[in-house]
């Protein structure tokens, strides 16, 4: 570890705060624009809300009409709606003053079938959302009216973000391709090539880009998935692709860990130049770690929480939150609980502080 | 070579049922069923003609990603489940093609076994899971080959369409000894020289199969009958296919078919093993690799199926516009299910408890649904059904009685299914 290294982990390691229980697994994490609010988006349909102006999260009432998994969450940048996808296709946009509110629109088919990436534009007036449907399709966020509909992709898309000026929106597929879209003309202009994060093993398309993240200048684009090893039990190496904006190559390329650590699948840039990124592998496997472009290691990992599936960043970035599974989520066959009742798993969301 | 001094244990086997013979005047069988002669119950099934595809998804398709989904439930998992061509039956939304033709198929969504491992688990489900005598049973394939015989087509009664290697697989014959093994096309190639090499003339070669043959017999006087014969039926086979080599070369597979059935590994074999079963060939089993998704086990379901169900599915079609779904019996499944709890890999892990299979044609009761689950998809809730309820559904279809017929393991009586186990009636049309 260099000196800068060294500084950069003296400055910003977290502190582990005691985790909050939930009875369900969740598949997303935000908080709102005021860090107000905390909110995570579930496997049961729900959307799951807490008062988070303190260190004590203190429960809401669940957002419900959803169905499937809900793994699209996302605010207006002013934070007065928050705006909510399913596996079902449904993209819903709620009020987030009330305390039980009622969707001020939803599209029940915004897609056909699994909605896996939603983003909000800069100025809050475009929503963008992507598929298994193979489209991205681009929204007013004011009325769910339809915009756009992006099609390109020949596999489906499970992520996409929109650059901070606004001006285009990145999606990427299973099978690695990342195509840059032009929020006016609809037309794709680029494609980013991140294919090193699939693999065809046998019959099944393994891996692709999980997450996507630009930097606050919008010069970098973190492009983060798994350099896949084999299917079925999927075995990979957690892999962020950093590239360069203006030319579309790839600067700079960090794994981190071995085969059986899986997936980066959130990850986040913080204001200092640094990505912070949640992964999930063989079941209890999981990090948080800190990295910066350019360094071969990241300079801060943690391996205390089992399989990390998202990360929510406080907008004043000294606080984190964690969304994890609890321990002893796998095995095989009838294993019943100490009620005699089929367990199910949860997530434990896990409260990090950063120094200062 | 000279004959061994000793003789072998296999020359002074006196057979149970000889025995039993002898002392009861051969009315009764070991199994006081009344056993059916073999040569009598081969004629008979010959020329019926009955066919098998087997159709086997290593590892463990998910019954919640297939055949019994419980959308917006909490082991539901994200996909939604549609409606399919009989009323009251739903599929998971990786399967739309398959929908379409259900009136064609029957689910079983009762299936309760007893193997939670693959490397138990494999051989247990594909050899019935009968009561164990200490032998070896065969694997349906062998069973089928043995019991309905290569029919007219001359070419082996068991091909294995799989990724991988080809070659003579001996050990799914178990007890039947190895003449009725698999003939293994891996990825969809004939075993290594199994062709003539164009160096060699026809007559060279028909002159040295009849040195070969002269010297196998020489050789068999001497040896254990079973595996002489073994030896003399691979040359016979192979003999057959290089008569046949246009039913697996793939530039003589229509571009329309490739296009209909899939360019990917699942697709080629499944279009391979249709032209086999066109040929005649009695059982044909074809293996996909890669369905052990502990991990990321709903991305992987939602590329993987939907590949299956548009070969499947085509398989499905062409049979039936064929009319041969009349007697050629479709099985799909795994060695089990998944489990319904989502673990921390976003995977299922190895479920027995409850999980589902399809299969159709040979007389199963078209649009059939067998067995319930809970709501959770966590147990069955009906009747429970192990494999051996389905092997005896699958003898009976075929034609084969299984309370009326036997295995004679070398004088030893052996049931073909499970004897605690029945034919499972709402399936026999």
């Amino acid at each position: 570890m260099n000196d800068d290294a060294k500084t950069l982990r003296d400055r910003f390691t977290p502190k582990e705060g005691k985790p909050l229980l939930l009875d369900r697994q969740m598949c997303a994490l935000r908080f709102s624009p005021s860090g107000k609010i905390l909110v995570a988006g579930g496997t049961d349909a729900t959307v799951r809300r807490w008062e988070a102006n303190t260190a004590t999260f203190t429960p809401l009432p669940a957002l419900t009409g959803h169905h499937g998994w809900v793994q699209g969450i996302g605010f207006s940048p002013e934070g007065s709606r928050l705006y909510s996808a399913d596996s079902w296709g449904e993209l819903r946009a709620w009020p987030t003053q009330e305390r039980t509110p009622k969707p001020l629109w939803n599209v029940p088919q915004a897609h056909d079938g699994w909605i896996r990436g939603l983003a909000v534009s800069r100025e809050g007036k475009v929503l963008a959302t992507c598929g298994r449907d193979q489209l991205v399709r681009l929204w007013q966020a004011d009325t769910g009216a339809k915009k756009h509909e992006l099609s390109g992709h020949n596999e489906e898309i499970l992520a996409l973000a929109i650059h901070p000026e606004g001006k285009f929106v990145v999606s990427g597929d299973l099978q690695g391709v990342v195509k840059q879209w032009d929020v006016t003309t609809g037309k794709c202009v680029r494609e980013l090539d991140a294919r090193v994060l699939h693999l065809l093993s046998r019959l099944q398309d393994t891996g692709g880009v999980r997450a996507l993240a630009f930097d606050p200048q919008g010069t970098t684009l973190a492009c983060a998935g798994t350099k896949p090893s084999v299917g079925g039990n999927v075995q990979g190496v957690p892999t962020i692709l950093f590239f360069d904006w203006a030319t579309g190559k790839v600067k700079h390329t960090a794994s981190v860990g071995n085969d059986g650590d899986g997936y980066i699948y959130d990850l986040h840039w913080h204001p200092a130049g640094f990505v912070m990124a949640v992964t999930s592998g063989n079941p209890g496997v999981g990090k948080l770690f800190f990295q910066r472009p350019g360094e071969a290691q990241p300079f801060f990992l943690s391996t205390k929480m089992a399989n990390c599936h998202a990360l929510a960043v406080h907008p004043e970035g000294k606080r984190l939150v964690v969304c994890a599974t609890n321990t002893g989520s796998n095995g095989n066959g009838r294993q019943l609980d100490k009620n005699k009742e089929y367990p199910g798993n949860y997530s434990p969301l896990h409260p990090w502080t950063l120094p200062g | 070579m000279k004959k061994h001094p000793l003789c072998r244990p296999w020359e002074h086997r006196l057979s149970r049922r000889q025995w039993l013979g002898s002392v009861a005047g051969g009315t009764l069988g070991a199994l006081g069923l009344g056993a059916i002669a073999e040569p009598l119950l081969a004629d008979e099934l010959k020329k019926k003609h009955r066919q098998v595809l087997f159709i086997w998804l290593d590892g463990g398709l998910s019954q919640l990603e297939s055949w019994d989904p419980k959308p917006h439930t909490q082991f539901g998992g994200p996909f939604r489940a549609i409606p399919t061509s009989v009323p009251g039956i739903q599929v998971s939304e990786l399967l739309p093609r398959t929908a379409k033709l259900m009136h064609h198929l029957a689910v079983v969504r009762s299936l309760c076994t007893k193997d939670n491992s693959h490397s138990a688990g494999v051989a247990r489900i594909q050899r019935g899971d009968p009561k164990n005598r200490g032998v070896t049973y065969p694997y349906l394939g062998s069973a089928v080959a043995k019991w309905l015989g290569a029919g007219e087509s001359g070419l082996p009664p068991y091909i294995w369409v799989k990724p991988g290697s080809s070659g003579f697989i001996t050990s799914d014959a178990g007890f039947l000894g190895p003449k009725y093994g698999a003939m293994a096309f891996g990825d969809g190639k004939p075993p290594e020289n199994l062709l003539r090499p164009p160096a060699i003339s026809s007559d060279e070669d028909r002159e040295r199969n009849e040195l070969r043959a002269r010297l196998d017999r020489r050789y068999a006087e001497k040896r254990r009958k079973e595996n002489t014969e073994a030896n003399a039926y691979v040359y016979e086979m192979a003999a057959q296919l290089q008569k046949k080599q246009e039913l697996f070369n793939p530039a003589t597979f229509p571009a329309k078919d490739v296009a209909r059935y899939g360019s990917h590994e699942f697709g080629r074999h499944m279009l391979l093993a249709r032209r086999f079963l066109e040929a005649g060939v009695t059982f044909v089993k074809v293996n996909s690799y890669g369905w052990d998704t502990h991990g990321d086990n709903f991305v992987g379901h939602s590329n993987m199926v939907p590949r299956v169900d548009q070969a499947f599915a085509a398989m499905i079609e062409d049979l039936a516009d064929r009319r041969m779904l009349d007697h050629v019996l479709v099985i799909m499944m795994s060695e089990f299910g998944r489990t319904p709890r989502i673990n921390g890999h976003v995977g299922r892990d190895h479920w027995p408890e409850a999980w589902s299979l399809i299969m159709g044609g040979c007389g199963i009761q078209k649009g059939a649904l067998v067995g319930k689950t809970n709501d959770k998809g966590t147990f069955v809730t009906s009747a429970e059904h192990d494999i051996g309820h389905l092997f005896h559904t699958w003898f009976q279809a075929l034609g084969i009685d299984t309370q009326k017929v036997e295995y004679d393991n070398a004088g030893q009586p052996l049931p073909l299914a499970h004897e605690d186990c029945a034919p499972i009636k709402e399936l026999l049309a």
